[in-house]
């Protein structure tokens, strides 16, 4: 979404005119969908906490600064949004239907189901793996990895120098590497 | 790891966060150590893993927008709901006080009233209590 339009956007809901926030919800919703499966590990959690953070960020727009960018604002409140479901008893990350395994797609197919069962199971481990390093590795593995955002932008996400992401992210890639050979997975 | 080069630096060298000039250094470094070749191999190969991962796309099908207009919305409801019921409460005690009945009909009419009144606060009030002390009221049914 362009930024103009989104800072018009946000000034119109501001003002108490939510029919505008709608734009927002739609131009963020696959992103925010793709964060919180990834932290939550299931579709159900991931949208009870999408939802939340949705209305907590529509809530707390009077107080947003338009001088800053919206995406990194909502991701963070999203993120906390998770972590609190993670720790409360409401939610535990439980990997379910995360991702294409349990659907056959025509080009899989043509390169063998051989070829497709060893890609899927090998999927299927990171998947365990991302479960087993924790949420703080976890969140910062899917910000840079699954979302893309540059280390500024995770930086403020995470509301952490801009310094410590490198050595945030070594940590968690560590980890994940640690957590792959626990489970008798091999890398290069 | 190299003397030169630190984890923070192959990191983000991995994620294509330095400068030309931080590149060529970290690339010479490393056409100069199979150590560091074999690390960022490692890291190289998790990144790519990790970014060939997806979500089902079945879950993107609803949205939630429904379930956040309500909420949003939902404020401004209650707001005009109680402004009507205040406006048409007024509006009838001011005909009940101004009507031509006897003072015992409007004696036991405005007891009932208040009765029900009464009774219905109560029960808001209890049912918030409970809800107040509840330990199960964040859990999903």
């Amino acid at each position: 979404m362009q930024r103009q339009l989104e800072l018009e956007l946000i000034r119109k809901c501001k003002s108490g005119q939510s029919r505008f926030y709608e734009p927002l919800v739609r131009a963020y919703e696959p992103a925010g969908l793709r964060l919180a499966m990834a932290m939550m590990g299931n579709a159900d959690d991931a949208k009870d906490a999408l939802q939340m953070a949705f209305i907590k960020t529509y809530d707390t727009l009077p107080r947003f600064d338009l001088r800053r960018p919206f995406g990194p604002w909502f991701f963070q409140i999203l993120r906390n949004q998770c972590r609190d479901m993670l720790r409360s008893r409401k939610a535990k990350f439980n990997l379910e239907a995360l991702d294409e395994r349990l659907e056959e797609r025509p080009a899989d197919t043509e390169k063998g189901p051989e070829r497709m069962r060893q890609r899927n199971a090998a999927k299927e481990l990171l998947w365990s793996a991302l479960e087993r390093i924790g949420t703080d590795h976890r969140e910062i593995l899917v910000l840079k990895e699954l979302q893309g955002f540059r280390y500024a932008e995770i930086a403020q996400i995470l509301d952490i120098p801009e310094g410590t992401v490198a050595s945030r992210l070594y940590h968690a890639r560590s980890a994940l590497k640690d957590a792959l050979h626990e489970m008798d997975a091999e890398y290069p | 790891m190299s003397d030169q080069i630190t984890p923070d630096d192959l990191m983000r060298y991995l994620d294509g966060e330095m400068s030309p000039e931080e590149r060529t250094r970290t690339e010479a470094a490393m056409a100069a150590s199979t150590e560091l070749q074999r690390d960022f191999a490692l890291f190289r190969a998790l990144k790519s893993d990790i970014q060939g991962l997806s979500i089902h796309p079945a879950t993107y099908r609803s949205s939630v927008w429904d379930q956040v207009n309500a909420h949003v919305n939902r404020p401004m409801g209650w707001a005009l709901l109680l402004i009507g019921v205040a406006v048409w409460m007024a509006y009838g005690a001011y005909v009940f006080a101004t009507s031509p009945a006897s003072p015992w009909e409007k004696l036991g009419t405005g007891a009932i009233a208040i009765g029900i009144l009464m009774l219905l606060a109560s029960v808001i009030w209890e049912r918030l209590r409970e809800w107040e002390t509840d330990p199960y009221r964040d859990v999903y049914r």
